[in-house]
């Protein structure tokens, strides 16, 4: 497995998948991108054309259901694109689920401070921008987008100086106790880390056509794979800490404390070789795609965690206030796409 | 009827009273976790000689049939109170939850009479720690030898190690709710759930400590911080003391009771036990119980008694028979003697900020920093304490400015006003036991007919001087807190141990460190009546692990074929 190259693989064929049209197409491309790097340039516009037809989609829709390797027939510029919107996605994520939660979370502490209003505005601008941006297939970057995002990051980090303020001012400061129930230490970064897969999806929309991707002066796959496994680090911090004031009472708390490192762990690994090898990328894209599905399934844990408190969902006024946080698990599907999209672009560095 | 998970709209006038008769009948016990439901339950005849009766099912009684009967024994725990469903039983009413205290007629005497039937004793399946304000601490390793370590009163005959074993166990349980590292006393386990978010009353202490230099913690207690089993977690009530109405806290009808059910113990509820039967050979044979209109005899091999400091001595007393003229396990004249309190005065002060003490459990933040000096300058007595924040509900709070400060009418009201500005420290100290604090029987008789206890009870100088130090110190960091108005609580005492007193030799004490009684080897005595010294922390934790312990030395004694 582990000496089977692309090339190998483009020369043979990917196996087949429910998306013929669109992945013949891109064995094409994968063709005249390695024999003619670069391309003609009206070939290029081909591409950005087809992307915004129905036909070409579908593999968006259907992103967990293939294996990266088998997509490493797409064409660099197609490739740039597709992990552009992918991060537009991913920014998305984070920005839903940074509104709905500290919507829930600024509303139990009665928005006492009126910067709590804050984060709300500005998750919810970055999920405009996102839903703008995931069906923006043009090239080139969006300055409106670029400034809402930009603010999200600033509001990310403003957000947790508050919270660092409100955790150390409390009596016994720096404890486990205020760790627990003061302000999350870990919940503002969701929002910078929105804003920074969105300010990295301008980035790369804004590579030229005939040079390889890159963020913040590196390659991009790599300072996608870092930047993304920081951030999945992060925010399995925060659910271990929340989880560990839980006492990990429900065995399935410990997933996402598990998988998502492993995952990150897989993908910095991933990032660190030339060229890694088919099953680590196998292993990689399959924790992702599980790092995503658990964000969506951590929402039915929690709703079910909802149910527990006193009085269930009958009470939920006070339950939902009080119990774990439905929105908070999608933050893991977002930052689990931003890593399959940096896997995606590994690929296009082999 | 309803088998809703945790329901409760509706039910408490759905619910047949269980004063009325026993609901633990018929192959059927109440299932404490579902409004109207039930758990099977295996039943005994009156003329099965069970392997066990158990007398009283608090911390002592309950834990231990849990135990025995998980070790395969059979099992009648008799209470002579009530089985509750707390969902549909329990209101959120200071006057109507007075139903879980043990109100019946006893005399009190002494210099420092103890005011008897709220905090201090419970009528319920469950006993006291229904409405216990699950404070769950260990003791101090060293209180275990008193005499020899610290130079006063007694030595228990447990060794702190052992002891440290089953406090994990019980911590297990009880699901006990603790900080990650607790300040005091060596090493322990992890709590199984981690500590409750403060109040504004437990910061109160946290901020006097901080100014004052002492140690202060999140208090390890037992009600969860997190869904447990059908436990959800605690929603900060407030009604700790009065009953828990949504089963978050996890008291002995909560958790052993439901796990020695399910291990075939029989509970009998309504069953008031007034006699212990002895035969010729100088053992017990079974016991006398009320029960629905009419005296019956349950037949046992072993007879526990854990009935508390009170009616533990009452019921060896009220056994006197031709063989054992002054009560049943009374070769050394000590039932009843060493009757021990812990003393739980408080300071109150007004705070600018809104407190609203009366939200959560009471007791959230813990200063045990007095119950590990041994020697200061200021401290003038023998024996220890500690404080923690508190969090009266409206008519305790309305007693403490009639009582203790005697206000009344206008004043009276003025004062009531600043009860959400109001917070406070309180105490549980350490008082030394003395024999003449005793437990007697009054020659007035129950509604049973049975001969009432007479409680006598008078502090010594040093409790005099404890109690004063522990003020002292309340009040100073009460001020360092930020509070004016500051007054003093001097009157109130809480937990009740001794008057069956555990040791190594059969002429200065009842029973010996597996609680089994000297004079009679099938005859047990299992709660808090068998502390030597009280120590200076709450002793709910400290009855179930010597319960637990008492289970292992059973069954220990059993695998040998001693009987």
């Amino acid at each position: 497995m582990g000496s089977r190259s692309p090339h190998v693989m483009a020369a043979t064929g990917p196996p087949s998948t429910p998306y013929g049209a669109g992945i013949g197409r891109r064995r094409g491309w994968w063709a005249c991108a390695h024999h003619d790097e670069g391309g003609p340039v009206h070939r290029l516009r081909q591409i950005g054309h087809d992307e915004e037809g129905p036909v070409r989609r579908l593999p968006q829709i259907g992103y967990f259901a293939s294996s990266p390797v088998r997509r490493a027939a797409t064409p660099d510029r197609d490739r740039t694109m597709s992990a552009a919107r992918r991060l537009n996605q991913a920014a998305g994520l984070l920005a839903a689920s940074v509104l709905a939660d500290s919507g829930v979370e600024h509303y139990r502490g009665c928005f006492e401070n009126p910067a709590m209003y804050l984060p709300l505005a500005s998750s919810a601008l970055s999920l405009a921008a996102s839903l703008h941006g995931t069906a923006d297939a043009r090239g080139g970057g969006h300055r409106l987008r670029d400034a809402i995002y930009a603010l999200a990051g600033l509001t990310g980090v403003a957000g947790t100086g508050f919270h660092l303020y409100n955790i150390g001012k409390r009596e016994g400061g720096w404890s486990w106790i205020n760790l627990f129930y003061a302000a999350p230490v870990g919940a503002p970064m969701a929002l910078s880390l929105s804003g920074l897969m969105g300010f990295l999806s301008e980035r790369l929309r804004r590579t030229p056509s005939n040079r390889p991707p890159r963020l913040l002066g590196f390659p991009a796959g790599r300072t996608l794979a870092a930047l993304t496994g920081a951030g999945l680090a992060g925010t399995t911090g925060e659910a271990g800490l929340l989880h560990f004031r839980g006492a990990f009472q429900n065995p399935a708390m410990v997933l996402p404390v598990t998988v998502p490192p492993i995952a990150a762990a897989l993908l910095e690994a991933t990032a660190a070789q030339d060229a890694p090898s088919p099953g680590l990328r196998r292993a990689t894209g399959g924790l992702l795609r599980l790092t995503a599905l658990l964000g969506f399934a951590g929402v039915g844990f929690h709703i079910y965690g909802v149910s527990r408190g006193m009085g269930g969902w009958r009470n939920w006024s006070q339950n939902v206030l009080n119990g774990p946080p439905i929105p908070a698990p999608p933050g893991f599907t977002g930052l689990a796409l931003a890593g399959l999209a940096a896997l995606w672009l590994l690929e296009g560095k082999q | 009827m309803s088998d809703s998970r945790t329901g409760y709209e509706g039910y408490v006038t759905a619910a047949a009273d269980p004063f009325d008769r026993p609901r633990a009948i018929g192959g059927r016990a109440p299932d404490v976790f579902r409004p109207g439901a039930w758990v099977p339950m295996r039943q005994y005849a009156d003329t099965d000689e069970v392997d066990f009766a158990i007398v009283g099912t608090g911390a002592g009684g309950g834990t231990l049939a849990c135990r025995l009967a998980e070790q395969g024994f059979s099992v009648v725990a008799l209470d002579a109170g009530p089985f509750w469903r707390p969902l549909e039983d329990f209101a959120s009413d200071e006057t109507e939850q007075t139903k879980v205290f043990w109100m019946d007629d006893r005399l009190i005497d002494g210099d420092n009479p103890i005011k008897m039937g709220v905090n201090n004793s419970g009528k319920s399946v469950g006993g006291s720690t229904v409405h216990f304000q699950m404070v769950s601490l260990r003791f101090r390793p060293e209180w275990f030898s008193s005499r020899s370590q610290l130079g006063y009163a007694e030595d228990w005959p447990l060794d702190w190690r052992e002891m440290w074993h089953y406090y994990d166990e019980v911590e297990d349980a009880l699901a006990v709710a603790g900080p990650l590292h607790y300040p005091w006393g060596p090493k322990r386990k992890r709590y199984p759930y981690r500590p409750h978010e403060l109040n504004a009353a437990a910061l109160v202490l946290a901020r006097g400590a901080e100014a004052m230099g002492t140690a202060w913690a999140a208090c390890p207690l037992a009600t969860v911080s997190a869904p447990r089993g059908l436990s959800p977690p605690c929603v900060h009530r407030g009604f700790c003391r009065i009953g828990c109405s949504t089963n978050a806290k996890q008291s002995v009808l909560t958790v052993w009771i439901p796990r020695a059910l399910a291990a075939g113990a029989e509970i009998r509820d309504l069953a008031m036990v007034g006699r212990i039967e002895t035969n010729d050979a100088r053992r017990v044979t079974g016991v006398h119980y009320h029960r629905e209109g009419q005296w019956r005899f349950q037949k046992a091999r072993n007879v526990v008694v854990a009935g508390y400091a009170i009616e533990t001595p009452r019921l060896l007393l009220l056994s006197e028979s031709s063989r054992f003229p002054d009560g049943l396990a009374n070769s050394s004249g000590l039932v009843g003697k060493y009757l021990m309190t812990q003393c739980n005065q408080s300071v109150w002060g007004l705070m600018d900020e809104e407190i609203r003490c009366y939200k959560g459990p009471p007791s959230l933040s813990i200063n045990e920093h007095w119950n590990y000096v041994d020697r200061h300058p200021t401290k003038d007595f023998d024996g220890y304490y500690l404080f923690y924040s508190q969090g009266p509900l409206p008519l305790e709070w309305l007693a403490v400015q009639t009582g203790a400060r005697g206000l009344w009418g206008e004043a009276l009201r003025t004062e009531m006003e600043k009860y959400n500005h109001q917070a406070g420290l309180r105490m549980v100290g350490e008082l030394l036991p003395y024999e003449n604090n005793r437990v007697t029987l009054a020659d007035e008789t129950d509604q049973y007919g049975l001969r009432i206890p007479r409680i006598t009870y008078t502090y010594s100088e040093n409790d005099k001087r404890l109690i004063r130090h522990g003020m002292d110190q309340m009040e100073q960091h009460l001020r360092a807190a930020g509070a004016t108005d500051i007054f003093r609580q001097e009157d109130d005492t809480n937990h009740l141990n001794g008057t069956a007193r555990m040791g190594d030799n059969p002429t200065t004490s009842v029973v010996n460190a597996d609680c089994r009684c000297w004079d009679i080897p099938n005859l047990w005595i299992c709660d808090g009546s068998v502390f030597p010294t009280v120590g200076g922390v709450n002793p709910s934790e400290t009855i179930q692990a010597i319960a637990c312990r008492t289970a292992d030395r059973i069954r220990r004694m059993a695998a040998r074929g001693e009987s």
